[in-house]
């Protein structure tokens, strides 16, 4: 049993400290950008976004939430199910991109400078113990 | 965009070429345009843009590129358009050409009905970048609500006419054409031909005009087009072979730059010596011929004005079985170069109409050919020309001759 359950309101909080601690801006190059995570098929049949902005390369916002997410500058859509086989390391973002697994809305080019700073961001996220 | 405009002899509007596109497409009722030509590319990015590419123009605003994700940073960092309307696709989940497109189109302009002009036709050139039959029913499926219809003339119709820094890019091609022209000749003189093949020669001409600025031996029927002996005699497009010049041969150097997109298109003649008295008439004829036709180039003049003055011409001389017909092509920014005009109102689609009527600054290839295959001679000329109001600028102005060199 882990800590917190994905994507619960004490994983957001725990997401939340840990990003703030962690990611500093000169560590997240100073990149203004948003993106959301579009969640569908939750366990519980819902479809959930994770909502992260970030100006000067401070986390300025993140949310989860369930209904219109805010708009992002990028849009990430998939199953629940594959975020959290990404998360759990059991499967590549990139190979769930090109199995379509994952679609990826908005410019494709700024999206891949961005990535690596993203990805930093993401390997914050899944080190939060977590139940899927 | 002003100040850039007076201080660079070079600097294009491309400004107003998107507000004269936008205009064209309000008259025809298009709500959004998606261009996949090269020479659209060219036209509108003001870069090299060779991989498979879109550009949505919508009909207000800036218009959005997107290209094959290796080159996009590269294209990003030469084109005047910014960061958010320099997109990528790539094989992945809504990225793809299709998906990216139909996002942009559906989702970020909000055009989910009206009218969405392509380019699709027919050419010479097989690079042309017409929407393929595949993407055509890819994009009219992804985006039902949208008729597509064939608009290409729009920007030929607005890039018919070049503007002062696009004719001087020309004129500089030209002046890279000629650097590589002399290198050609220097490296034939004096007995320097003996051995040489005709990659070799091409090779020679490619390094000298890079050197003086160019960027690319542009052309597609072969890069720098050389030809000798009776391959010149065959008068179609000529990629170098491994073929050894030799004595009594003619020679065909058909040389291309390119300097900001605009293309030098050069091709000079010569004969090695000894020459015959049958190869030097046919030389001279070829001379006369097309002295004749840069002669009659000028503004009011037509195609099949022309074509038909040129016929009277060789007809006296004797020569005419050996002109290989039409006196020009197109020519514009890379990726423009076979379409004379813009009418889509022709005898014939997409080949040259006879009665088209040259305009000021207008520019083609004044192209000429003469093949006398059973005498193994042959010849070619190119050289892209300004239609100016009483006659017409040659952009290359190496000398009209064909020299017997020993």
């Amino acid at each position: 049993m882990a800590d917190f359950t994905y994507l619960s309101p004490e994983w957001v909080e725990e997401a939340r400290k840990r990003l703030t601690e962690r990611l500093t801006p000169e560590k997240m190059n100073r990149i203004t950008s948003s993106m959301t995570n579009i969640y569908k098929n939750c366990p519980d049949g819902k479809e959930r976004y994770m909502y992260v902005a970030i100006e000067n390369g401070n986390i300025a916002t993140f949310e989860v939430g369930e209904g219109e997410p805010p708009k992002a500058e990028f849009k990430i859509i998939a199953d629940y199910e594959t975020f959290a086989k990404i998360s759990r390391a059991e499967l590549g973002a990139v190979r769930a991109l090109t199995s379509r697994k994952l679609t990826l809305r908005g410019n494709m080019a700024k999206a891949l400078r961005l990535a690596p700073t993203v990805d930093k961001l993401n390997k914050v996220l899944a080190s939060i113990p977590a139940d899927y | 965009m002003a100040d850039n405009l007076q201080d660079d002899p070079y600097a294009v509007d491309v400004e107003q070429r998107i507000m004269d596109i936008q205009a064209e497409m309000q008259k025809r009722g298009l709500d959004v345009y998606l261009g996949s030509r090269i020479r659209t590319m060219s036209f509108i990015v003001d870069t090299f843009v060779p991989w498979r590419t879109y550009i949505v123009i919508p009909a207000e605003g800036m218009p959005t590129l997107f290209t094959f994700v290796i080159d996009a940073a590269r294209i990003l960092s030469e084109t005047w358009m910014d960061e958010d309307h320099v997109r990528a696709y790539f094989g992945a989940g809504g990225a793809d050409q299709i998906d990216a497109i139909q996002y942009f189109i559906d989702e970020e302009l909000g055009i989910k009905k009206g009218r969405l002009g392509y380019e699709t036709g027919m050419a010479t050139y097989s690079a042309e970048g017409w929407l393929t039959h595949y993407e055509y029913e890819q994009f009219s499926a992804a985006l039902p609500g949208l008729e597509f219809v064939n608009s290409h003339d729009i920007v030929d119709g607005v890039s018919l006419i070049k503007d002062k820094g696009t004719i001087n890019r020309f004129r500089e091609a030209g002046r890279i054409v000629d650097e590589g022209q002399k290198a050609a000749r220097k490296a034939i003189e004096n007995g320097g031909w003996k051995g040489m093949t005709e990659t070799e020669l091409g090779g020679i001409a490619a390094l000298a005009m890079r050197r003086a600025g160019s960027v690319s031996e542009w052309n597609f029927a072969g890069l720098n087009e050389i030809s000798s002996g009776w391959r010149t005699g065959l008068g179609a497009c000529t990629p170098p072979t491994t073929k050894e010049f030799a004595a009594g041969e003619a020679l065909m150097f058909d040389l291309h730059a390119m300097f900001k997109l605009a293309l030098g298109d050069h091709s000079h003649n010569y004969l090695l010596a000894p020459a015959t008295e049958r190869q030097r008439w046919h030389a001279d004829n070829f001379v006369a011929c097309v002295q004749f036709v840069a002669d009659s180039y000028r503004a009011g003049a037509t195609p099949g004005d022309l074509i038909t003055e040129l016929g009277r011409f060789s007809e006296d001389r004797g020569c005419s079985d050996f002109i290989l017909p039409g006196v020009e092509h197109g020519i514009g920014l890379f990726g423009d170069e076979w379409r004379v005009g813009a009418s889509m109102d022709v005898p014939i689609p997409y080949w040259t109409d006879p009665e088209h009527v040259y305009q000021e600054n207008e520019m083609v290839i004044l192209a000429m050919q003469y093949a006398a295959q059973e005498d193994d001679v042959g010849f070619r000329y190119e050289n892209p020309i300004v239609i100016r109001k009483e006659d017409c600028e040659l952009t290359s102005k190496y000398p009209l001759a064909i020299e017997e060199i020993g």
